[in-house]
């Protein structure tokens, strides 16, 4: 509380307080006295001006109190209060000096009728959630495209179950379903849930759907309980929660990776559809007869690459012999004796071909044969003539031809 | 085996005859391990019974 009023400070006319003054001197106290507080009444006389700000009583058997609720607090609820509604309101408490009246600055305000005490508890849990990151969409997982195994947390006999088998054995039977029975209504099933989570997580489950039918909104309590929430954003796989309604969004919904509206929405969402991943078989069998060929056309392409290449190499090689050929051919021509024969020499053999080198080989009388260019002749020697002095390094052939 | 790997491999079989230069031998290869398993994939879509365990059952279960 602030300083206490001194009333006779202003007990002589020349003393007295203006107006301004004590309403800026109440102001003063009861703010610093008066915390931000949840109040709790009936609304009464409400006015929602142009500028968006509402205007109303908050009252009870015995008081009331003027409230006012600016546009940048009410645009985010759904509708604005009715008098007669029962209402929460989070304000803070004040002096309107314009008018000399205790007023409450209203921030927050829950309708009793929407869940009341409920939605209280359910606001401090989703910002305690909110807070430990818990809501953060970048934590949403995406489904497994093909579960092998898909939990249920959720009333044995109920209709979810029903539905969620009925769905899922229709979508996709190649997968495992394990139901986890638990409470989900009355006093024990926050417990109960809690418990059957703890299993599936120690469970090998590629995705868990928290399922519940239908029921009030009281009856939702159980997936409103930050313990829940908790254990199910803890959950090693993926999670979709289907125990909404419509129009009340569950922490449960809030916290899971996926929100379904129905249990059968949820089996649809947790699984592939059959018959399309049958249709897409039938289009792998199609690629894969295509991919066959293509890889025979590529493996009968690159042969035909390598036979050109084969074919070229080979005639290259083939030239070059050629070539070859042609070169050594022109040299023997070059060392052909014929060629030497039509410089003007010739060649003396016997009859037995034997060639003649030498004076020796010549003695007078002896018939031999003279081969020149375009023939041969029949010749003798006539008279042998002594060998010249350089006949060592002739060629007795050349001089034989000259008898 | 599991259908998504068994899916997955069948893709990436395709993905391999579809792009790579490969053997005839190679090629034959992958067609065949691919009709297998499109022929095992196909058989596990046509199974009709969904399995229903409840949790008191399954505590033999491996992770």
């Amino acid at each position: 509380m602030g300083t206490p009023l001194d009333l006779f400070a202003a007990a002589s006319a020349e003393g007295a307080w203006t107006v301004g003054e004590v309403t800026r001197r109440a102001r003063a106290v009861i703010e610093a006295g008066l915390p931000p507080l949840w109040v709790r009444g009936e609304v009464s006389g409400f006015k929602a001006w142009r500028s968006g700000h509402w205007y109303f009583s908050l009252r009870d058997k015995t008081a009331q109190l003027r409230c006012v609720m600016f546009a940048k607090q009410n645009y985010l609820l759904p509708a604005a209060p009715t008098d007669g509604m029962q209402v929460f309101v989070f304000a803070r408490p004040s002096m309107y000096e314009e008018k000399g009246e205790f007023q409450l600055t209203v921030m927050e305000l829950l309708s009793t009728e929407q869940g009341g005490l409920w939605k209280l508890a359910f606001e401090k849990a989703k910002a305690a959630l909110t807070k430990d990151g818990l809501l953060d969409p970048a934590r949403k997982r995406r489904m497994p495209p093909f579960p092998r195994r898909i939990a249920v947390v959720t009333s044995p006999d109920g209709a979810a179950l029903r539905d969620i088998q009925a769905v899922i054995g229709r979508r996709w039977p190649l997968a495992e379903l394990i139901i986890v029975p638990a409470q989900v209504q009355g006093a024990k099933a926050e417990a109960s849930v809690c418990s059957a989570l703890n299993r599936i997580s120690r469970l090998p489950v590629d995705v868990l759907i928290v399922g519940r039918g239908g029921g009030s909104i009281e009856d939702l309590w159980a997936f409103n309980s930050e313990r829940v929430a908790r254990a199910v954003a803890g959950m090693p796989m993926p999670v979709i929660s289907a125990v909404g309604h419509e129009t009340d969004v569950t922490l449960c919904d809030l916290v899971a990776d996926l929100r379904a509206p129905t249990p059968s929405a949820a089996a649809e969402a947790a699984t592939p559809d059959r018959a399309e991943v049958l249709a897409h078989c039938g289009v792998v069998a199609q690629r894969l007869a295509r991919g066959l060929r293509m890889s025979s056309r590529r493996v009968v392409e690159r042969l035909a690459r390598t036979g050109d290449r084969l074919t070229s190499s080979m005639q290259h090689r083939l030239e070059k012999s050629r070539a070859l050929l042609t070169a050594h051919s022109a040299h023997l021509d070059a060392l052909s004796p014929l060629r030497i024969l039509a410089r003007g020499y010739a060649v003396a053999r016997d009859g037995d071909g034997r060639i003649l080198r030498r004076v020796g080989q010549f003695p007078a009388g002896r018939e031999f044969r003279l081969r020149v260019a375009d023939g041969e002749v029949a010749a003798r020697v006539q008279a042998a003539v002594p060998p010249l002095r350089n006949a060592e390094r002739g060629s007795g052939g050349e001089a034989g031809g000259e008898a | 085996m599991d259908f998504g790997k068994q899916l997955e491999r069948l893709e990436a079989i395709v993905r391999r005859l579809e792009a790579e230069d490969l053997d005839l031998d190679e090629a034959l290869k992958l067609f065949e391990e691919g009709l297998e398993r499109l022929r095992a994939a196909r058989e596990q879509l046509a199974q009709a019974e969904l399995k229903v365990k409840k949790v008191l059952e399954i505590e033999g279960l491996d992770r």
